[in-house]
């Protein structure tokens, strides 16, 4: 850049000495003019000097003319750039595309990143709002789950927030709009809730402390999400005094947020709630709080911890705890960053090759007008108007590439909302905003500098005497210039490897986590969500009952291979929280130090209808009622942490200090419920009929066609109550729901190693192809003198080869470096799988390798006589 | 001396510039006596302005310069018409009479 910038500043100097000798020879012949005249000369040249308007204004008013001469050159350069590049149409097409599909992806991914992690949330000065954790110190780890009776003390004990409110609930529950029956997801929050927020009503109002229930009194309000209440009522003002019966319990809509406010993200509805429970080990709510204006995070951070500290002296169940905030963007989408960031460097990676490549072509380019270069310079074009003339073209080149990438980024980022997960966060806010824009313009300016200067400068050194003295039309370059192209084929080849090592990785860790043995069968399990809601003791039978008639029902549908109920669904929901277990005859241990382990309710064949392995002992039976002793079945997992060397048969076990023993009469293999890639976790079944009971969802095994076995079960299910709600699933979305986040990176790197690749060989392929171009002449020296087809062939072929090797040595050891990064989103491989790095190399040989044939047999076919007559 | 002048219209020193320059090649001073002989005669020209018009003009092409050796024996700076400088003028020459005519027609009419 400093040689360009001093080659303008000494043309600038040299017209201003000219400019000043032009003036002083006006004044000079004038005052010698007015002296013949008679005056004396101090007056002749203050006269004179008076009468040009005074030298330095003259001066001032000249340079002038020189900057709009600046801004004419500019406008000349850009026809001429222009014409060029209409003119070689096919080139312009094939950079153009390139570069606008390499910018284009670069926007696209850009904007994801923006929406999902740059910006902020939302809301009014959402900086200041922060999730209100417990942070457990044995562990070191946060959770969003805090205790009722420990917010309250949070709450009265603060003076750093402005706001603090507490949130619980989670899960659908079923509900009565009018007589229809669906499924809703309702949270209950404190009155202070939407303030936290600084959220308004797009419709009635939002809560209030009048309408916190008193004591233990159920709520009788409600505000509705926007899209809730439009999907339902049709308009938002519509769902203002309508009634909702969630869970039976009644209530009345009485106002609707505003379009886009979803906190927590499923949520629909809201409800007014108090804390009641006195229980510190019950960790059942969330908390969100609007830190004070003139408080910063720090400072909040170490009044909570005091509070937390107190808090854990006086309480024994606190003492393993104390409270920490977390930003409320980082809570929301901080998991996404190292994915994202990964994706970003990837397609940056794809953009860098597609420079090279470029700025290889432009090179290319260049040496075949180096005669007309030559003969522009010998004319009189200084050697900075030369590089500008060639800089404008390829600022012309970008400004083109980066309008039509941003053009085809819109699509591009359909494409990737598309394929993204469904439940990313913050996805439905990526738009093209003022910062993508501005991404989009720095991409396109670096990119000129990328691949715009090298020929540029190039062009400028450029030998006049030696180009002319070579004349013909294959003027070359100088030897440095094909230096510098084989360097950008072997950075080209390199940042490949490097892309395609990475992506391989992830493709074989994808294929590991589809492989994984989940322990039980996905295929042709249908799944239906059911609620029963329940108000009394009556109800519990009741339900029992219709579940119980139910599944027989089902299970004597021809085609049902067998049929089953759970409380909770295994995969892909919210994960359960794992509760402390206590083994009778054993010391209860210390609050927080306690073993933990999920707790499912089941019927009888759950474990048939998966095909999930009895290792031990018996499944629940029909007979295992209220009345009977209590029974339960353990996994694995839990059988040998809890009983190592032991038989857990016979056994007794609970999850609260209060309730009554259960006996372990069975041992079932281990599953892997949420996420794929991680151990199965310690499980205690307990049978459904001797549970509380509870709701289920109902699992069938089938040969039918599960879309048909959907309605046959939605009849059944309505005949036995009109008040319960169903939605379908297979096991088999479950478990891609559960892959969705891998599954998404590694398609999206995928694509982007692919098309690096090809960019890599087609950066070869024109490097090699060009060399030939060049060395057409010796080569038929060569066959004239003896060399055979195949010799010529090895020459090239080995001169492409060669750069390749280099490429592909700097590349492994560059992706070898890097494969740390992605430790952390591998399953079942090593970061220095060798397997993966052969296979990134070999893909990327052979490419070469193809690259390079084609030029070489163009370079065996010339004819000896016909290439020498031309020269 | 002074008589009853009035200034150049916007404009025009270009075209006076042109036409002195399509006689002969000249150098700054050459012009501005050539144009300080207009002005006793007709209009009023304003020197200052005429070092940026020379400049403008070269930067468009209608003008080319080079060093020479000058009356006196020291190097100036002479400026010639070129091809389309010489077609510049002619344009203006007759927008110039065209303008004239339209003018003087109305006033006829008047």
């Amino acid at each position: 850049m400093n040689r360009l910038l001093n080659l303008f500043r000494r043309r600038r100097d040299r017209l201003d000495h000219d400019l000043d000798r032009e003036l002083r020879y006006h004044l000079d012949r004038r005052v010698e003019e007015m002296m013949a005249d008679g005056l004396d000369e101090p007056e002749a040249r203050r006269r004179a000097n008076l009468e040009i308007g005074g030298m330095t204004q003259v001066r001032e008013a000249v340079r002038e003319t020189w900057s709009w001469a600046w801004l004419d050159a500019i406008a000349l350069d850009l026809r001429y750039a222009i014409r060029g590049l209409v003119r070689n149409w096919g080139f312009t097409l094939g950079v153009g595309t390139v570069l606008a599909l390499s910018i284009g992806a670069n926007i696209a991914l850009f904007s994801v990143v923006n929406a999902v992690l740059l910006q902020p949330l939302s809301y009014p000065d959402a900086d200041r709002l922060v999730s209100v954790e417990t942070l457990w110190t044995n562990t070191g780890r946060a959770s969003q789950d805090v205790s009722g009776p420990d917010f309250l003390d949070w709450q009265a004990r603060n003076d750093v927030f402005e706001k603090i409110a507490c949130v619980q609930g989670g899960d659908d529950f079923a509900a009565m709009v009018g007589d229809h029956a669906i499924f809703v997801n309702p949270r209950y929050v404190s009155a202070d809730f939407f303030g936290v927020f600084g959220e308004t009503a797009s419709a009635g109002r939002l809560l209030t402390e009048r309408d916190v229930p008193s004591g233990d009194a159920e709520p009788t309000v409600a505000v509705a999400a926007h899209h809730w209440a439009t999907a339902q009522f049709g308009k938002a003002e519509a769902a203002i005094g309508k009634r909702i019966a969630v869970y039976g319990n009644p209530l009345e809509i009485v106002g609707v947020a505003a379009p886009g406010f979803r906190y927590p993200g499923a949520a629909d509805l809201w409800a007014p709630w108090r804390i009641t429970e006195s229980d510190r080990g019950n960790h059942n709510y969330q908390a969100v709080g609007r830190i004070k204006r003139d408080v910063d995070l720090s400072r909040a951070q170490a009044q909570m911890r005091t509070i937390g500290a107190t808090l854990s002296r006086r309480h024994p169940e606190n003492r393993l705890k104390t409270v920490t905030l977390v930003p409320l963007r980082e809570r929301l989408t901080g998991n996404l960053q190292v994915m994202l960031w990964m994706l970003m460097s990837a397609v940056g990676v794809v953009w860098l090759i597609a420079c090279a490549n470029i700025a290889n072509l432009l090179l290319a380019r260049a040496a075949g007008r180096t005669r007309e270069i030559a003969l522009r310079s010998a004319l009189g074009a200084g050697r900075g108007r030369v590089a500008r003339q060639l800089l404008t073209e390829s600022t012309v080149l970008a400004g083109v590439g980066g309008l039509a990438g941003l053009l085809l980024a819109s699509l591009f980022v359909r494409g990737l909302v598309a394929l993204s997960p469904a439940n990313l966060p913050r996805i439905d806010e990526v738009r093209m905003d003022a910062t993508v824009l501005l991404f989009a313009l720095g991409v396109s300016l670096v990119s000129t500098v990328l691949f715009g200067l090298v020929p540029a400068l190039h062009a400028s050194r450029l030998d006049l005497f030696d180009a002319l003295k070579q004349g013909g039309a294959k003027a070359t370059m100088s030897s440095a210039s094909s230096r510098l192209r084989s360097l950008l084929v072997v950075a080209e080849v390199a940042l490949s490897v490097m892309l395609l090592a990475a992506a391989g990785l992830l493709v074989r860790s994808f294929q590991a986590l589809q492989r994984v043995d989940l322990g039980f069968t996905t295929d042709r399990v249908l799944v239906a969500y059911t609620e029963y809601a329940v108000r009394d003791l009556a109800d519990i039978r009741t339900r029992s009952r219709v579940y119980a008639d139910l599944l027989d029902r089902l299970r004597a549908v021809p085609g049902v291979s067998a049929a089953a109920g759970v409380a909770y669904l295994p995969m892909g929901r919210e994960p359960r929280a794992a509760r402390d277990y206590f083994i009778q005859g054993r010391p209860e241990g210390e609050a927080g130090e306690r073993p933990q382990a999920e707790l499912h309710a089941i019927t009888r064949d759950y474990f048939k209808t998966l095909a999930i392995p009895v290792r031990a002992g018996r499944d629940f039976e029909s007979g295992d009622t209220p009345g009977r002793t209590p029974v339960a079945i353990i996994n694995q997992t839990l059988a040998r942490a809890a009983f190592p060397g032991e038989s857990p048969l016979g056994r007794h076990i609970r999850t609260n200090r209060r309730s009554p023993w259960m006996e372990i009469v069975g041992v079932v293999g281990d599953t892997r419920w949420q996420d794929p890639s991680q151990p199965p976790p310690p499980v205690i079944f307990v049978p459904s009929t001797q549970d509380w009971g509870n709701s289920l969802s109902i699992l069938a095994r089938t040969t039918l066609d599960q879309t048909s076995l959907a309605g046959t079960l939605r009849a059944l299910l309505h005949d036995a109550s009109p008040t319960v709600p169903v939605r379908f699933e297979t096991m088999e979305e479950l478990f891609d729901f559960a892959l969705a986040y891998p599954r998404f990176r590694t398609q999206v790197i995928g694509l982007f190693a692919a098309v690096a690749a090809l960019l890599a060989a087609i950066g070869i392929f024109s490097v090699l192809a060009y060399l030939v171009g060049q060395r057409t002449r010796e080569l038929a020296v060569r066959r004239a003198l003896g060399a055979s087809a195949a010799d010529v062939i090895r020459l090239i072929v080995g001169q492409g080869l060669r750069l390749t090797a280099v490429g592909l040595v700097l590349g492994l050891a560059g992706a070898v470096a890097l494969a740390r990064l992605l430790e952390g989103l591998l399953y079942q491989i090593s970061p220095w799988d060798v397997a993966t790095y052969v296979g990134a190399v070999a893909l990327l040989g052979v490419a070469a390798l193809l690259a390079t044939l084609l030029p070489a047999i163009r370079a065996a076919t010339i004819a000896p006589r016909i290439a020498l007559q031309q020269e | 001396m002074p008589s009853p002048r009035f200034p150049i219209p916007q404009g025009t020193l270009d075209m006076l510039v042109l036409q002195i320059l399509s006689l002969e090649p000249a150098h700054g001073y050459a012009i501005a006596q050539r144009l300080r002989q207009v002005s006793r005669d007709a209009v009023q020209v304003n020197q200052g302005s005429l070092y940026p018009a020379l400049h403008r003009l070269e930067q468009k092409g209608w003008l080319t310069s080079e060093w020479r050796e000058s009356e006196t024996g020291r190097e100036a700076k002479f400026y010639a018409l070129t091809k389309t400088g010489q077609k510049q003028l002619a344009v203006e020459k007759a927008d110039w009479n065209r303008l004239a005519t339209a003018v003087q027609l109305i006033f006829g009419e008047a």
